[in-house]
């Protein structure tokens, strides 16, 4: 109980704060400042529930009893901000390589950053949604009933840890693009 | 409880895991194979570009740009992934499939086609099929 507390007390302070992060842009004084927003929001959501999603992760490959009801509300969750990192990161990319966009920026000055680290994210930004989808379809189609089998228990674990790990990537490289160069 | 849950319970089918997995590991690979393929050849960039025409910004000029291709390689990774997980998913319902001899293939499946988003890997090997094709 009192992990409980600490760990959703740790996510919601977590959540708050790096909210900002994405959430100051809408006061930037940049043409672009919504469409910054709303990714920064959505990916930093998606993040923070995916963070969160990896205790319970571990805990599912121990064969440790869960809540299998919470779990899939989270998933759906965590499923649903994902997409939305995906639709708002199509939409930031349009301006990425508009004209007088970060992209050209970037070629003309630091080339690799676009040709390596941009090439790389643009694509691997996509897996977490695929895997959390997965996650969800998973968890709802089996039900509670998944608790008799601990490969499968086992191996949904393993996936939640990979759509994080990804997320972390392009989390990291999107957050060095921008401070590159803005939207 | 843990009894009753077990007696409760209809039997269960992993294959149901396996279609749900493979399916999007498959999507990913169009996803890459599209990228290079469009840094190749124009031609084909465009044929790829075509796919997309659907999605919203994917075409477009001027400040606020256009996703270009991209969509494209979005939209062909979605059709591979839906398609094969519907198809798999039909196949495998009622199979129980081997997840400890499934993982190990995911997983290297999994890194492989991500290392092809690594440029400085991929590419070598890229110039060289493009050399053999030629």
């Amino acid at each position: 109980m009192t992990t409980t507390f600490l760990i959703r007390t740790q996510v919601a302070l977590a959540l708050f704060v790096l909210l900002w992060l994405g959430g100051f842009d809408f006061f930037f004084p940049n043409t672009f400042h919504i469409e910054a927003g709303v990714h920064g929001l959505s990916t930093i959501s998606a993040l923070v529930i995916g963070t969160f999603l990896t205790h319970r992760a571990y805990h599912l490959m121990r064969g440790v009893h869960i809540n299998f009801e919470s779990l899939r509300y989270w998933t759906s969750a965590a499923t649903v901000f994902n997409l939305l990192g995906a639709i708002s990161g199509n939409w930031v990319y349009m301006r990425y390589r508009g004209e007088g966009g970060a992209k050209d920026w970037i070629l003309s000055h630091v080339p690799t950053f676009h040709n390596v680290m941009m090439e790389f994210k643009e694509f691997i930004s996509l897996f977490p949604f695929a895997l959390m989808l997965t996650v969800t379809f998973v968890l709802f189609y089996y039900g509670n009933a998944i608790a008799t089998r601990r490969d499968i228990l086992n191996f949904v674990g393993i996936l939640m840890l990979l759509s994080w790990l990804f997320l972390l990537f392009g989390f990291v490289a999107g957050l060095t693009l921008a401070k590159l160069h803005t939207l | 409880m843990n009894n009753k849950i077990e007696n409760d319970s209809p039997q269960i089918f992993s294959g149901i895991v396996v279609a749900a997995t493979l399916a999007p590991l498959l999507g990913f690979y169009p996803l890459m194979i599209t990228h290079h393929v469009s840094r190749l050849s124009k031609y084909w960039d465009k044929f790829i570009w075509s796919y997309g025409q659907w999605i919203p910004g994917s075409v477009g000029s001027g400040a606020l740009g256009s996703t270009g291709s991209y969509a494209g390689k979005e939209s062909l990774a979605l059709i591979v992934w839906l398609g094969s997980w519907a198809v798999f998913h039909y196949l495998w319902r009622k199979q129980d499939l081997s997840l400890q001899s499934w993982l190990p293939i995911f997983s290297g499946g999994l890194l492989l086609v991500t290392l092809g988003f690594v440029h400085p890997v991929i590419d070598p090997v890229i110039l060289l099929l493009r050399d053999l094709l030629e």
